[in-house]
């Protein structure tokens, strides 16, 4: 590709599963491009890859990660360009393969290969604390944690956030995935500060609970291309918060998804 | 390690010497040492020929004379028994079949070697086999068939089929339900499309004109 880049590595996790972390990759590697960055998302859930499927390019994959780590390919050969933007390419994942294909060493230098040709390198991790997950942070300059207003994925959060302080991965910043303001309302649903609170890293942003999702994961569709979806609206604000610089641009932005809550709670007061 | 330069062999009949290489000198140096190490050993025994790839007549004649006089070996007229022989160029012959398969395309598609598989392949299985395979079940996305031959699944195909491995091009998929996430034959690949279609049909897909074809192999149906 062109000229040389110093890309970024953001790693996607969360402790828990299910919470969403693919969702996530598939979405915000999405926006990033359609913003024009170049972008790969790489799948690290080896054995249990699922973002080619989120991202619609199952059927395009010949080569993966395993097959790059162990020469038996080009880097270039097992990138999939995604069919809806030229920027976009996926990593995926090996299949028939588990978590001891790969180590921590091999994914550093990987991930250095992939900061010369790309903007952002987003890592979709596994559950857990693992190898999976070690390796998984092992070569990322920056993490987004996520999680759900769930007592049990917070908890998990928390002990993400405290393994990347450990590993020297700073100021990871907070996704909350899957809220629904209206049992926030009635106070069956932790809130957003409560979550802050516990978590105490700088928020990103909020995803509503949303069936454009399910809609979306099963056409191999990311929701931020649904311009009517309020979840895509939330990614589209997650990605350019993402591209901002100064903190108080975020801030406002965390302010203006006190806006869009409120939006969602006149959709679903009624 | 590096090989002895002669062996002495035990048969039913006998006893006979196998030789590697031609360098007279040294096989006359190692017999030697074999000798002072184990001279009584051979007392006694009935000693039948030596066998070698390299050696010429003379050679041979020249070492069972030594044998004689020199190591007073009790030399048989026998000669080596013939299965011994048959036994050294039949595994010949197995080494350059084995090097065969590894370069030439698989030719068994009209009738050869066939591994059978009962059950369902799920996400994540492998199966990889030197011929024609045959599922009995389905096959499901993420899941992988490596054949050198045909791939046949009598049931739904959902996952990566990859038939004619090493070059056969004559090679076919077929399934109850033809839906694959990708097929390949040789080194040919073709992805299923991206919106869903879904015949109900048995189908069949073949190579023609370096394209994969896929059609009912039960027009009628």
């Amino acid at each position: 590709m062109e000229d040389k880049k110093n890309g970024k590595a953001i790693v996607i996790t969360s402790g828990k599963g299910g919470v969403g972390k693919t969702t996530t990759s598939a979405n915000i590697g999405t926006g990033l491009a359609m913003n024009g960055n170049s972008v790969v998302i790489l799948d690290a859930d080896i054995g249990l890859r699922n973002l080619d499927v989120v991202l619609g390019l199952e059927n395009r994959i010949v080569y993966d990660i395993v097959d790059v780590v162990e020469k038996n390919c080009r880097l270039k050969q097992a990138l999939i360009k995604d069919k809806r933007f030229e920027k976009l390419y996926l990593l995926p994942a090996a299949q028939t393969r588990d978590k001891t294909a790969i180590k921590p060493e091999q994914m550093i230098e990987l991930i250095n290969e992939l900061k010369k040709d790309f903007d952002y390198i987003i890592i979709d991790c596994p559950a857990g604390i693992e190898q999976g997950f070690q390796y998984s942070i092992a070569g990322a300059d920056e993490a987004i944690i996520v999680t759900t207003p769930e007592i049990s994925a917070v908890r998990d959060a928390d002990r993400v956030i405290g393994i990347l302080e450990a590993k020297e991965v700073h100021s990871p910043k907070l996704i909350i995935n899957r809220i629904r303001p209206d049992m926030v309302k009635k106070g069956d649903m932790m809130n957003i500060d409560d979550i802050v609170d516990i978590l105490a890293i700088n928020l990103l942003g909020v995803v509503p609970d949303d069936e454009a999702i399910v809609i979306s994961t099963n056409k191999g569709e990311p929701v931020v291309l649904d311009d009517k979806a309020l979840a895509g609206q939330a990614y589209k604000n997650i990605t350019n918060r993402i591209m901002g610089e100064e903190v108080e641009l975020l801030n406002l932005e965390v302010e203006d998804e006190g806006k869009l809550s409120r939006i969602i709670k006149l959709i679903f007061g009624k | 390690m590096k090989r002895d330069l002669v062996t002495f062999k035990g048969v039913s009949e006998g006893v006979y010497l196998d030789v590697v290489g031609n360098d007279l000198e040294a096989i006359k140096d190692e017999l030697n040492t074999k000798f002072n190490n184990a001279s009584s050993f051979f007392k006694g025994a009935k000693f039948l020929g030596v066998r070698s790839d390299e050696l010429s007549d003379d050679q041979i004649m020249e070492i069972k004379l030594t044998l004689k006089y020199k190591y007073e070996m009790n030399i048989s007229n026998e000669g080596i028994p013939e299965y011994i022989e048959e036994y050294y160029t039949e595994n010949v012959n197995e080494n350059e079949n084995e090097n065969d398969t590894k370069t030439k395309p698989f030719d068994g598609i009209q009738e050869g070697v066939t591994k059978f598989i009962h059950g369902t392949l799920r996400s994540g299985q492998e199966v990889d086999y030197n011929g024609n395979i045959v599922i009995i079940g389905d096959v499901n996305p993420g899941a992988f068939i490596k054949a050198k031959g045909n791939i046949i699944v009598l049931g739904s195909l959902r996952g990566v089929a990859h038939a004619g491995i090493g070059g056969n091009y004559d090679s076919i998929v077929a399934a109850y339900n033809l839906l694959p996430m990708q097929l390949r034959i040789g080194d040919i690949i073709a992805r299923s499309p991206d919106d869903e279609i879904e015949y109900k049909s048995p189908e069949i897909a073949r190579i023609i004109e370096g394209e994969v074809f896929i059609e009912p192999y039960l027009p009628n149906k």
